[in-house]
């Protein structure tokens, strides 16, 4: 046990260790704005759509891996912007990322990754296929 | 014969699965959709804060503005009922725990509908109980809002065949937000929390009013 952490000193080294890492006080400020904390972490990668993934063991289990969403998504970022690949990585299901991980599967079949498009013209609609088992009643008019 | 009747018969269904496959162009229901949605963003696109972007004039400008002010407010701070019916209402208290806390996004149980914004239909709905949710949800001041949260009060669920259940709670009250799962987690009830803040976000109150 150093002398720094036994003064715990260390704190305060951490404290202006994320401020850096920020981006200094106008970058930690924004990202605070953001998305209301500001980490220190390790870049363990970025998917396509540019969000960046980080990692921090000193944080707690469950809180030690982050997603920072992509810039061009300013405040409306939704979790289900994070893709298929780096779910199961950022929920624990694995500890290997995406690009380190050979026995992924990948298929032609596999359908491009879309986020949720609810509330938008490009959300799923419902139909049926299937001949419909009732029918409606069409009265018919008093004239005829 | 009998099937091109019945094809006739449910012309909007079906016309619409043709649709999906690109047998046709427009299809009513497609069409509503363009309508009352926003476009579909693009994932490399930059987004705006406000979903209002497109003002031609000054007035426009203004009244965009004020209706994004008062979106952020209405979003901010949306009181549900406490309104547990069966199972569903564990997960809704397990939501207002601090692991998933809604707290944080001004998101407080308020006991008293008439001081509440959203109501969270969570559980089973029974014909029993029909007729107070309805009661409940008439003591709502405007606007509010309903999440339906679970596959019992979604369409019924696992008691849809029962003779005591309301098949859906969408038969009851207008539904905004349909949560899925059986029942669904305390992070599935965030998301859907979220998704309203979402849809709050692009309501057109003042823009409405100046159109009229």
């Amino acid at each position: 046990m150093s002398l720094m952490k036994y003064l715990a000193l260390d704190k305060v080294a951490n404290f202006f260790n994320i401020i850096r890492l920020n981006g200094g006080i106008r970058g930690s400020l924004y990202k605070l704005y953001r998305q209301d904390e500001i980490k220190d972490g390790v870049l363990i990668g970025e998917d396509k759509f540019g969000n960046k993934y980080y990692e921090n063991p000193r944080y707690f289990y469950g809180r030690n891996r982050w997603v920072e969403y992509a810039d061009q998504y300013y405040l409306n970022y939704d979790a289900s912007q994070v893709p298929a690949e780096w779910y199961g990585w950022l929920h624990y299901k694995t500890d290997l990322p995406p690009h380190q991980d050979p026995s992924r599967p990948k298929y032609k079949w596999m359908a491009e990754f879309t986020e949720n498009l609810s509330g938008t013209t490009g959300q799923y609609t419902p139909y049926s296929t299937t001949r419909p088992k009732i029918e409606p009643w069409v009265p018919k008019k008093a004239g005829q | 014969m009998l099937v091109l009747k019945a094809l006739g018969a449910s012309a909007p269904n079906t016309v619409l699965s043709f649709m999906k496959k690109g047998a046709f162009a427009v299809a009513p229901a497609v069409d509503q959709i363009r309508h009352t949605h926003l476009p579909a963003p693009s994932p490399t696109e930059k987004r705006p804060y406000s979903p209002f972007q497109d003002a031609s004039n000054m007035a426009e400008y203004a009244v965009a503005r004020l209706d994004d002010l008062l979106n952020w407010g209405r979003k901010g701070s949306m009181w549900p009922m406490t309104f547990g019916l069966a199972c569903c209402a564990v997960e809704m208290m397990h939501f207002a725990a601090p692991r998933y806390d809604m707290d944080r996004y001004g998101v407080v149980f308020r006991a008293s509908p008439r001081q509440s914004d959203v109501m969270i239909v969570a559980g089973t709905l029974t014909n029993k109980m029909a007729p107070a949710l309805r009661k409940v949800y008439d003591q709502m001041p405007d606007p509010r809002w309903v999440i339906s949260m679970g596959s019992c009060a979604n369409g019924g669920g696992y008691y849809h065949y029962s003779y005591s259940v309301v098949r859906g709670c969408d038969r009851i009250v207008p539904v905004d937000i349909y949560v899925p799962g059986c029942p669904p987690t305390a992070e599935a009830l965030l998301y859907g929390v979220l998704q309203l803040q979402k849809k709050v976000k692009r309501m057109k109150t003042t823009q409405i009013w100046y159109r009229k």
